[in-house]
């Protein structure tokens, strides 16, 4: 039985797991909900998710929602079934660190670019205070990435999940603010590097599609 | 050498930390951090926590941040050696287990964090307390805790037996508990608070917070 995703393919929760199942080579279908107030009705916060949220995945009669836990399963589950492909090192220190950036990304970088993303895009009020305070905070955490990556091409050496996690949310904002990305090369070529995964590419396809 | 964890034992993520220590019953030193200057300056920046935050775990040579990434390394590398399991084998329970943790991040902690920044920390600056923060913070941590209460029916922890997604939410739990005036919204809920109490009385914790 085929892996099913609920979800948005616009959306960059959805994307994350939309990526990760093609770094891994797993075949999958995507069901996007009607819309976003299906995501709130009764039977959905029952069954689904009881924060309403999206993605949700289904393997089998087995149910997972939370994007980075999605992935880690996905990870734990499929590494290396379907092509060489390494998310998670096997290592166990390798991998605390490609968690401890999993978790930077979660908590220095995630929430300033949805800041972003929210304003500009979704409420359309990019000269707010909130987006503008944002941008700075970001400017400032861009500084501690660049740094991160200094003689690195991925944030812990090789590509990992740390690295795929970061970069859905920079896709929707890279274009209108690519000097803040660019200025800083190492950060710029690490950004490159990404979008021009295949993985990525194949993800960016679903998006435009549906 | 033993493990060194570089925090402060009253923060809540060194806590997490501690906990997890002290589950699979591994000595370790705590390096007292009591002054913030000393983790911002450019050689922990660069050596320690890019971002100049605490707990920092060094095992040997080994050196690792963010409490919950620490936590599960600990786990990874030293539970076949506990008499405790915080992390099954089993993919399909693990990844409930990371479900929660999610959850954790996601919609429990914000809210409580609201809470502890406006009563505990504005306070103990003397600075004010914002009233209208602290209430809209309780009427979403109350609509997640009625989602806990679901979950938690006909269990004593999240995902059936305890692991860590339970350790995880704790520190901040017990802190809205004993610091601030919005404990009521845990002991309202029969299977929160039967949770919560079950996690209280364990050694590990007993011993955490003894300390």
């Amino acid at each position: 039985m085929t892996i099913k995703v609920i979800g948005f393919a616009r959306s960059t929760n959805t994307l994350r797991v939309i990526s990760c199942l093609n770094e891994l080579g797993i075949p999958y279908q995507l069901e996007p909900p009607a819309d976003f107030a299906a995501i709130k009705k009764d039977d959905y916060l029952a069954n689904k998710h009881p924060f309403g949220k999206i993605p949700v995945l289904y393997d089998g009669d087995y149910k997972i929602s939370e994007s980075r836990a999605i992935c880690r399963y996905l990870v734990s589950k499929y590494q290396g079934k379907y092509n060489n492909t390494i998310l998670i090192p096997h290592d166990v220190h390798e991998a605390g660190l490609v968690d401890q950036f999993i978790f930077y990304e979660s908590f220095y970088y995630e929430p300033v670019v949805a800041k972003i993303i929210i304003h500009e895009i979704v409420l359309k009020t990019p000269e707010s205070e909130i987006a503008k305070r944002a941008l700075k905070d970001l400017d400032k955490v861009l500084g501690v990435y660049d740094k991160l990556l200094e003689g690195k091409e991925y944030l812990n050496g090789e590509f990992s999940l740390a690295d795929l996690f970061h970069y859905p949310c920079a896709h929707f904002i890279y274009s209108s603010h690519a000097d803040l990305w660019d200025k800083r090369p190492n950060v710029k070529k690490w950004l490159n590097r990404l979008r021009n995964r295949d993985a990525w590419k194949a993800s960016l396809e679903k998006k435009n599609k549906l | 050498m033993p493990i060194k964890l570089i925090g402060y034992a009253q923060s809540l993520p060194t806590r997490r930390v501690i906990l997890t220590l002290n589950e699979l019953g591994l000595s370790y030193e705590l390096e007292a951090v009591t002054e913030i200057h000393t983790i911002k300056t450019d050689d922990f920046l660069a050596n320690k926590h890019a971002f100049g935050k605490i707990p920092v775990l060094c095992d040997g040579d080994f050196t690792i941040n963010e409490s919950r990434a620490i936590c599960r390394y600990l786990v990874s590398k030293y539970q076949k050696d506990a008499k405790i399991v915080l992390i099954p084998d089993d993919i399909n329970k693990v990844s409930l287990i990371e479900q929660y943790i999610s959850y954790e991040l996601s919609y429990f902690d914000p809210p409580l964090t609201k809470i502890l920044l406006q009563e505990v920390f504005n306070k103990r600056r003397g600075e004010p307390i914002d009233e209208a923060i602290v209430k809209q913070a309780r009427e979403e941590i109350e609509k997640v805790l009625d989602v806990y209460e679901k979950i938690l029916v006909g269990k004593d922890y999240l995902n059936g037996e305890y692991s860590l997604a339970d350790l995880f939410h704790f520190p901040c739990a017990h802190y809205i508990c004993t610091d601030t005036q919005q404990g009521d919204i845990f002991d309202t809920r029969p299977n929160v608070k039967r949770w919560l109490d079950n996690l209280r009385n364990r050694d590990a914790y007993k011993k955490t917070y003894a300390e």
